[in-house]
């Protein structure tokens, strides 16, 4: 049996920094990356209602990868081979040396290849031509196509497949990596959460479900504002995040350095309704006792918990209650914070992105800030929701995701002691 | 019940799938017809293709009530105010 499963490697491209380093520095610094959204050429932004995003500007595919694979995938895509490029450099995997049939890659995407999908579907109702649909259509708007290409560009011949449950589907991928090592079908999965879909359509989708702040269009950095009394919606993101996972046996043969352990996954549906939480925050702190009863340990155990927490009125009051109900006494004092502050809600990244957070709390014991969370909201403030940086000593924690569809996941990350 | 309020009636009772004579003025969208947050979206999103208007998320808080939204779309419909007609004199003519 595999035994424990530990992180090697991470990578990351956010909007408030590409590569671990920038992202950790900003999200220190409790930086928000969010800001006004220039335009959809050929749309202005008059008819949105929310005129702000996190997205990532200036991004160069041909800076960072081959351009023959860049240009096979769309934006998405692109992410996540940034962010799996960043995170094996990082593991110290000498892919040469390995059995390629024993790493896997598992992609977390909500959205998947939209820019090209929308320009391609408005042209041809435009045009009516559909001999002028590109040949790439299909193969970039296919799901899957970042788990593809991902294994492609590093001779992954493992399991090899995407989960696709919006805002949860990352971190669910990472319980599905954790899983796969457990039950021995791989040595290493890279795991990936990666969306772009900042587009016309997506952007419009999401304002018409009135779910976007839209009273801080001309303060953009202050739109995201989890747990925060005058938090209205929360701000789209884009971006991508990627751990190597391994069964612990083969990080200690190689001599790697390990980050964290990921210890316990709870996949769960609410089986409630396509958008809302159920309001009294029951399903979600199932969820979480789930996850942690698969780590193996008591709710007493965990002191950091890195929130799903969008910045909607609805959702972050849901989790809190949740986390009170779970946590009781102790729920003041464990350290929570929402990487969503800063980098705005990347959809099927959000997981992923989270999840680095996590990792990267146990590993330096430094817990990010909540970026403006200036004015708590009674209905779900907890003693442990900070606007600075809280020194701590992480030994496990729990990374919450719950998405569209009635879809809640949670993941338990522990302090790696051999 | 005015043009107005019948629309939206009618626009609810298409919704819902039930006799708009059963739909009143004073209902609460939630507490008396049972809409949640989406289905209230959606209605107001109908609401809005039938009187040509866009609602700022702004102003979704206190369409609670079927005369809330009803009086809403009036006043978002109202021609913008003339300003006061002055009675002037006339001296008749000698």
């Amino acid at each position: 049996m595999p035994g424990r499963i530990v992180v090697t490697g991470l990578g990351v491209i956010s909007p408030i920094g590409i590569g671990v380093s920038e992202f950790w520095k900003a999200a220190l610094d409790g930086r928000s990356g969010v800001s006004t959204i220039a335009g959809f050429d050929p749309f202005p932004m008059d008819g949105y209602r929310s005129k702000v995003a996190g997205q990532i500007h200036g991004f160069a595919p041909e800076r960072y990868l081959d351009s023959v694979q860049a240009e096979r995938v769309d934006r998405y895509a692109q992410f996540a081979l940034v962010a799996a490029k960043e995170a094996l450099a990082d593991s110290g995997l000498q892919l040469g040396k390995e059995n390629p049939r024993r790493i896997g890659v598992i992609v977390g995407a909500g959205m998947g290849g939209m820019v090209m999908g929308e320009r391609e579907i408005t042209q041809l109702y435009k045009a009516q031509r559909p001999h002028r649909v590109h040949p790439n259509f299909i193969p970039v708007i296919t799901l899957n196509s970042a788990s593809g290409i991902v294994a492609m560009a590093h001779g992954a011949k493992g399991p090899n497949y995407t989960i696709s449950t919006a805002c949860s589907s990352s971190a669910h991928a990472l319980g599905q990596a954790m899983q796969c090592i457990r039950e021995g079908r791989a040595d290493v999965v890279i795991t990936v959460g990666a969306d772009a879909s900042i587009t016309p359509l997506v952007f419009a989708g999401f304002c018409s479900l009135r779910a976007l702040s839209t009273r801080y269009n001309d303060q953009p950095e202050r739109a995201s504002r989890p747990f925060d009394r005058l938090r209205d919606g929360f701000v789209m993101g884009e971006g991508a995040g990627a751990l190597v996972l391994e069964s612990a046996a083969h990080a200690k043969k190689r001599k790697a350095r390990i980050y964290a352990e990921v210890a316990g996954y709870a996949a769960t549906s609410e089986a409630y309704h396509m958008v809302i939480p159920r309001e009294d925050g029951e399903e979600i702190a199932v969820t979480m006792r789930l996850a942690m009863a698969d780590a193996g340990i008591a709710a007493s155990h965990i002191d950091y918990i890195n929130a799903h927490a969008t910045s909607t009125s609805i959702g972050d009051a849901v989790e809190a209650k949740a986390i009170r109900q779970v946590f009781r006494s102790r729920a003041d004092h464990i350290a929570v914070n929402a990487t969503k502050s800063l980098v705005g809600h990347t959809l099927g990244a959000a997981g992923a992105i989270g999840g680095i957070a996590t990792v990267l709390a146990i590993h330096t014991g430094q817990v990010h800030p909540t970026a403006n969370y200036e004015d708590p909201d009674p209905a779900c403030a907890l003693q442990g929701i900070k606007a600075t940086v809280q020194e701590r000593k992480v030994k496990a924690a729990l990374l919450n995701a719950f998405g569209f569809g009635s879809n809640n996941a949670a993941v338990v990350i522990k302090r790696y002691a051999a | 019940m005015n043009d107005i309020t019948q629309k939206i009636v009618a626009a609810l009772g298409e919704y819902l799938k039930r006799d708009p004579a059963t739909i009143e003025p004073g209902h609460h969208l939630r507490d008396d017809l049972g809409l949640d947050s989406m289905a209230v979206i959606e209605l107001l999103y109908k609401i809005e293709e039938t009187f040509d208007l866009q609602i700022p998320d702004q102003d979704l808080v206190g369409l609670s009530t079927v005369s809330a939204v009803s009086t809403y779309v009036e006043q978002r419909l109202a021609p913008a105010k003339q300003p006061a007609r002055i009675a002037v004199k006339r001296k008749k003519k000698a």
